[in-house]
């Protein structure tokens, strides 16, 4: 039983019934019907409470227009908020529900603030929630339990979703007839060609219309041409995919949902978004209807004109008996003639007082009573409208109304004129223009490749938006540089009208501040005594109104309220709107899913795992990783049920004692070689790399251009003009840039080209005392014995006949060797090493153990140990500094600040009670007991247990550190408690490097 | 997202490239005869045009090529890419 | 189950060399060109394909493929001949997984992780470009009609990358072999 449903008509399929639920109850509805349109079907006119005031609200409109019936639909994980039921498709099963009212719709406690409503004025929370500023905790939970548009699923989103780039010449944003017709002309020329559309079949507009064109029904021209453009190549149409975003450079955005319509728990791709590069754009997406401004303008059952032809046509919905149509122009006149023709009584309201032009003899011939001339000033009836009160129009907006009459109705269809849907052009930059003759926005230049026509453009009749789309079409071929192909204008049938007279706020009985509600923005409540009430209180400019009233701020941006809000500030101002301006317009133009913009991005593919050759042989020795940047790196190798700490100290004490190997492929790798390759990194690094010998290592450190110690790393030469550079795991791509960028910006007269190896080669580290005999042991062909290969040295072998390049450099402070081989035997030599070692008890080490023996070595490690405001000096790396040569930063180091002698300096720190391993990033106080705050004096940077120590070490930076040595300082926990440290050198284990040269 | 002409490869996303901050910042050829403060104009100082402005990008993501763009800082509309000469007067500018 | 419109074949028999030079150098380039036996790219997102295949990767960068024994004698030959000039030649087949792509959906594929436009027309024969494809940078080449496509993409990204292929293809029945 579908009251309001006609018997013929609309693009629906009435041998597909559909069941739904609202609420609760159980309603049927038709396959083609939207949610709204069903509703209306079934009689439903109260879909929700309002935002501020809770009043009950019912469908005012057809499309993304829609203020009032914003519904959660679907259940679990897959349910939508914010959802427009005029735009939801219909499907069986489908479960919608209200998100204001509680605990019920028809019995909305909140709805007291209706009648508390002088009380709840623009600005209430700003002035009532302000003070004691102590409450707003309090306040802020009941404000939040009282507003927003339905919720967010708690579970995980089992949909999925997609990203899709594309590039296109041509993107048309809507398919009315504009936007079809210059989509004709795009594709015939050739061009490759998008068209996108947010309902679920192209027509737009005609879809609502009885109009013809070259004398037959409008929806066999759609027929035709949609025919046309699906046959060809180079077009992609999409339907159900809304243009939302309009960025740079031709960025567009599209959300296409691809099964929402169906149901939920579809297989396949739920929502794509389309990231479309375009050369030219046409939008395309026709005109909004204006409410009219009147008390009570919010009931149930007081919709947009053009919304019920719609739903007349469409959907063969006729949503009242006995209308009252109420109009400024003449477009409402088809209304009152579709209404007739759905069998409703018609009495047309026309504030002009000459009435229609031509629509009005038709509305006439079909029986319908008109009152030119006259307004609708209220609206009786609370949970449904039930009739109107009427008043002659003197002209004269500061009147006050007098001897109205009452006329009866179930349905008030209003039209305050057009606005074209300038959303997408605002976006991308455009300006809008008030145009006097056409009473709206409409858009004037142009920032972007793009073009307005139709409707959107401000034509308004069908013939105008052919030919200006047309003519859009032509010129957007032709900027993209193609022949346009021939196409002809269709025909269409027009009647001659009379004028739009602008009418922006009716008068009521009372003056506006104490009559009924008018209301402007529906969906935020604002009221026009809410925009007077701003102006009294100071505000001008369009855009602090705009925030004070929250005009506009609704998830429909204001699509029906905000030029009758413009135009009602200009007059409270005295202004014309032109001076008044429009606020702009930002993505997203309807509202986007989380889901859709987050897509494949979730879960393991949120951010890449990198992984060394290594990796698969740490996943089975049941590693855990830590990450370090996005490379997994072991953390530690445990042993049965070890934990962090036990596995830890058994890997330093080994590596110590015996061996211990790691893999440390993660390091940055670069070949840096060419006739002037000296001279270049004499001037990156801050040592002079020109002192050293072929097959020599060095530790070197490089330096912003302010000083600050920026990566460190070893370099070899390998050959008289080859290096082999090494930078920090992170520094990897930033560095090669860092030094392709002096390259090629400042010194391209410097012969040397970079090469990054960083993948190519794998590095596995052998530490420890008998490091030296598991090499010998794998079978090495070069001595390894201190007189031919000594410390920082390096040399091509080969273990086991594999080529390596071997380094004897050490971070662990042992005889240590590193083994950098072509990744592709890494897994090979990493067991070789771990078979050769097995005598040894050689033990695999992690990143934490590497941790723990470079900082028993006071080694600092760049970006833990220093954050970019840390100088070599401040490390008592003073011995690194050439003085013979410049090099970058090194200017920087003279700067008053960075010889400030207070400034953060490296130092070892030492718990006076021998136990407390202090947790990183501490901060440091000279007196735990002065007045807070307290002035702090450093920070803990490194901080760990060392088992061959057998006490905590830590590295701090400490305010003139380096001249503190054996002070006490306290670190102070976050427990409130501080303990006393102990300042020492940072080298804690073997001090004169005894067993690294061994 | 910005459409960015590398002057080797076309026009990419912005997202194949990283940004370089002010283009032409020379570095001084004797820094120890400036002043603190000639140094740190050198360093810190920009002139952050309202309008065109000249700006190196790195097409990180692609030939690794530094260049110069010259990119409206209000409208966000970017005249043109231009390779850095070779040679010391080259200077990024 | 779908038809596999994509399928995706990790190389295992290839080599990288990384090749810098000047390209204004008629010189260097006829050096070059008299080791590999074919043509050194000097236009930008070009390749030549002989023997080996022969990427541009920057104006004075190229890569080159080969099957993976010639590779270390390819080196030896370049560095040999090279001797003279500023150049650099650098072994990179541990760097880089290569991975075959073809079957009819495979633009489609590219086109969900790449901002590149892959359409026939402007991606075709003897084109390759370096961008990103989900979050990897990656080499994209053209190797064979209509739809095959090599991607190069550095080691430790590969497993991440595959990953990603096999929830962009499902759509397509996507197979790897």
């Amino acid at each position: 039983m579908q009251p309001n449903r006609l018997k013929q008509g609309g693009r629906i399929d009435r041998s597909r019934a559909l069941s739904f639920r609202f609420n609760g109850k159980s309603y049927e509805g038709y396959t083609g019907d939207t949610l709204a349109s069903a509703l209306l079907a079934n009689g439903v006119s109260l879909v929700s409470r309002s935002f501020k005031l809770h009043r009950p609200r019912g469908i005012v409109g057809a499309g993304a227009e829609e203020p009032n019936a914003i519904l959660q639909i679907g259940r679990g994980a897959s349910t939508l908020p914010t959802q427009r039921a005029t735009q939801v498709e219909l499907y069986d099963g489908l479960e919608a529900r209200s998100t204001k009212g509680w605990p019920s719709l028809r019995f909305d406690i909140a709805a007291f603030n209706d009648l508390v409503s002088p009380l709840l004025a623009a600005g209430f929370y700003y002035k009532t929630f302000m003070r004691p500023q102590a409450l707003w905790p309090w306040y802020e939970r009941f404000i939040r339990a009282a507003a927003g548009f339905g919720l967010a699923p708690r579970e995980p989103d089992p949909d999925r979703y997609e990203h899709r780039n594309a590039h296109c010449d041509v993107l048309i944003a809507g398919a009315g007839p504009a936007g079809l017709i210059a989509a004709l002309v795009a594709a015939r020329s050739g061009a490759r060609v998008i068209i996108a559309d947010e309902q679920n079949e192209f027509g737009g507009s005609l879809l609502s219309a009885s109009q013809t064109i070259d004398a037959e029904p409008a929806t066999a021209w759609i027929e035709a041409t949609t025919a046309e453009l699906d046959a060809l190549d180079n077009v992609t149409m999409l339907t159900r995919s809304t243009v939302f975003g309009y960025y740079d450079h031709n960025f567009v955005a599209i959300v296409e949902r691809c099964t929402d319509h169906i149901g939920e728990d579809v297989a396949g791709v739920r929502q794509r978004l389309w990231r479309v590069r375009a050369k030219q754009v046409v939008l395309a997406q026709g005109a909004f209807e204006r409410p009219l401004v009147f008390c009570n303008n919010d009931r149930p059952g007081v919709m947009l004109a053009s919304a019920v032809s719609c739903y007349i046509h469409r959907y063969a919905v006729c949503p009242g008996k006995r209308a009252v149509v109420f109009t400024n122009n003449d477009s409402a006149y088809r209304t009152a003639i579709d209404l007739r023709a759905a069998g409703a009584s018609v009495v047309i309201i026309d504030s002009r007082a000459e009435g229609a032009g031509a629509l009005a003899d038709a509305a006439r011939a079909d029986g319908i009573t008109m009152l030119p001339g006259h307004i609708v000033t209220d609206v009786s009836g609370r949970r449904h409208v039930s009739g109107v009160r009427v008043a002659q129009w003197n002209g004269d907006v500061t009147s006050t109304v007098q001897n109205t009459i009452n006329i009866d109705c179930d349905l008030v269809a209003v039209s305050g004129g057009w606005s074209p849907a300038v959303h997408l052009h605002s976006q991308s930059g455009g300006k809008n223009a008030w145009s006097d003759d056409l009473h709206c926005f409409v858009p004037a230049e142009y920032a972007q490749a793009n073009v307005s026509a139709g409707a959107g453009n401000g034509k308004w009749s069908l013939q105008d938006c052919l030919q200006d789309g047309l003519d859009a079409g032509i010129e957007v071929i032709a900027r993209c540089g193609i022949e346009a192909a021939d196409v002809t204008l269709p025909l269409a049938v027009e009647v001659a009208s009379r004028p739009l007279e602008p009418l922006w706020r009716v008068p009521a009985a009372t003056d506006p501040d104490r009559c009924p509600k008018q209301f402007v923005d529906f969906q935020i409540d604002t009221s026009v005594a809410d925009i007077r009430l701003a102006v009294r209180e100071g505000y001008r400019n369009v855009e602090h109104v705009k925030r004070y009233t929250a005009l506009g701020f609704g998830t429909d941006q204001g699509k029906l309220g905000n030029i009758n809000g413009m135009a009602i500030l200009a007059e409270c101002l005295g202004e014309d709107i032109a001076s008044v301006g429009t606020t702009a317009f930002r993505p997203a133009y309807t509202p986007v899913t989380f889901g859709v913009g987050a897509a494949e991005n979730v879960g393991d593919l949120f951010e890449p795992v990198r992984k060394t050759a290594i990796h698969a042989s740490h996943e089975a020795a049941g590693a855990p990783f830590e990450v370090v940047g996005q490379w997994h790196r072991p953390w530690y190798f445990p042993q049965g049920d070890e934990d962090l700490h036990t596995s830890v100290a058994r890997e330093c004490l080994a590596t110590r004692k015996s061996v211990g190997m790691m893999d440390a492929s993660t390091l940055g790798k670069i070949d840096a070689r060419g006739p002037d390759v000296v001279e270049f990194l004499r001037r990156i690094y801050t040592h002079d790399v020109g002192k050293m010998k072929v097959g020599r290592c060095a530790y070197g450190i490089m330096l912003g251009e302010d000083g600050m110690v920026m990566d460190d790393g070893v370099i070899a030469r390998v050959a008289e003009r080859q290096f082999y550079l090494t930078t920090t795991t992170g520094g990897a791509a930033p560095v090669l840039a860092w030094l392709e960028r002096w390259l090629q910006t400042e010194w391209p007269e410097l012969e040397v080209y970079l090469t990054s190896l960083t993948e190519h080669y794998a590095t596995i580290v052998v530490a420890g005392p008998n490091s030296r005999r598991v090499l010998q042991d794998i079978g090495c062909n070069i001595d390894l014995e201190r007189d031919s290969f000594a410390f920082m040295s390096v040399r091509d072998a080969e273990l086991a006949g594999i080529a390596v390049t071997l380094f004897r450099v050490s971070f662990s402070g042992e005889l240590a060797f590193e083994i950098n081989i072509d990744s592709r035997n890494a897994l090979k030599m990493w067991q070789l090493v771990a078979d050769a070692g097995a005598k040894f008890d050689i033990t695999p080490y992690g990143t934490e153990t590497m941790h723990v023996l470079r900082a028993e070595k006071g080694f600092v490690i760049v970006g833990q140990d220093t954050d970019g405001s840390v100088t070599p000096v401040d490390l008592r790396l003073q011995w690194l500094l050439s003085k013979d040569k410049d090099f970058l930063g090194k200017r920087s180091l003279s700067r008053t600040d960075c010889v400030r002698s207070d400034r953060k300096q490296l130092v070892g720190l030492l718990s006076e009670d021998g136990k407390t391993v202090l947790p990183e990033g501490t901060q440091l106080v000279d007196d735990p007991g002065a007045a807070i705050p307290v002035p702090m004096c450093g920070h803990v940077t490194s901080s760990y247990y060392s088992a061959c120590l057998g006490r905590p070490i830590a590295m701090a930076l400490v305010a003139t550190g380096h001249s503190r040595r054996d002070e006490i300082i306290f670190a102070s926990l976050a427990d409130g408690s501080a303990v006393p440290v102990r300042i020492v050198s940072p080298v804690f284990y073997d001090p004169e490097g005894e067993r690294q040269n061994d | 997202m910005f459409l960015i002409q590398c002057p080797w490869c076309g026009e990419r996303a912005e997202t194949e490239f990283s940004y370089g901050g002010e283009a032409g910042i020379v570095r001084p050829l004797e820094p120890d005869a400036l002043s603190d403060a000639e140094w740190a104009d050198y360093l810190f100082n920009r002139t952050n045009l309202r309008g065109a402005y000249k700006e190196l990008w790195n097409h990180a993501q692609g030939c690794r090529r530094w260049f110069g763009v010259e990119r409206d800082t209000v409208t966000y509309k970017i005249e043109g890419s231009y390779e850095l000469p070779s040679g010391r007067a080259g200077k990024g500018a | 189950m779908t038809e596999s419109t994509v399928q995706v074949c990790v190389l295992d028999d290839v080599g990288h060399i990384n090749l810098r030079g000047d390209r204004h150098s008629v010189d260097f380039i006829t050096a070059v060109e008299s080791v590999i036996g074919q043509s050194l790219p000097v236009a930008a997102n070009t390749m030549s394909e002989k023997e080996h295949r022969v990427f541009w990767i920057g104006p004075d960068e190229w890569l080159i493929t080969t099957v993976a024994d010639n590779t270390l004698g390819l080196l030896a030959d370049l560095d040999k001949k090279l001797a003279s000039h500023h150049a650099a030649v650098n072994d990179v087949s541990g760097g880089n997984i290569e991975l075959r792509l073809s079957g009819k959906n495979v633009r489609d594929v590219l086109a969900k992780g790449c901002t590149l436009d892959f359409h026939e027309i402007v991606f075709g024969p003897g084109t390759c470009a370096q961008s990103g494809l989900a979050k990897a940078a990656v080499l994209f080449g053209f190797v064979e009609a209509p739809h095959t496509f090599d991607i190069i993409v550095r080691r430790s990204f590969s497993d991440y990358l595959l990953r990603w292929l096999a929830n962009a293809g499902c759509e397509y029945g996507i197979e790897f072999r």
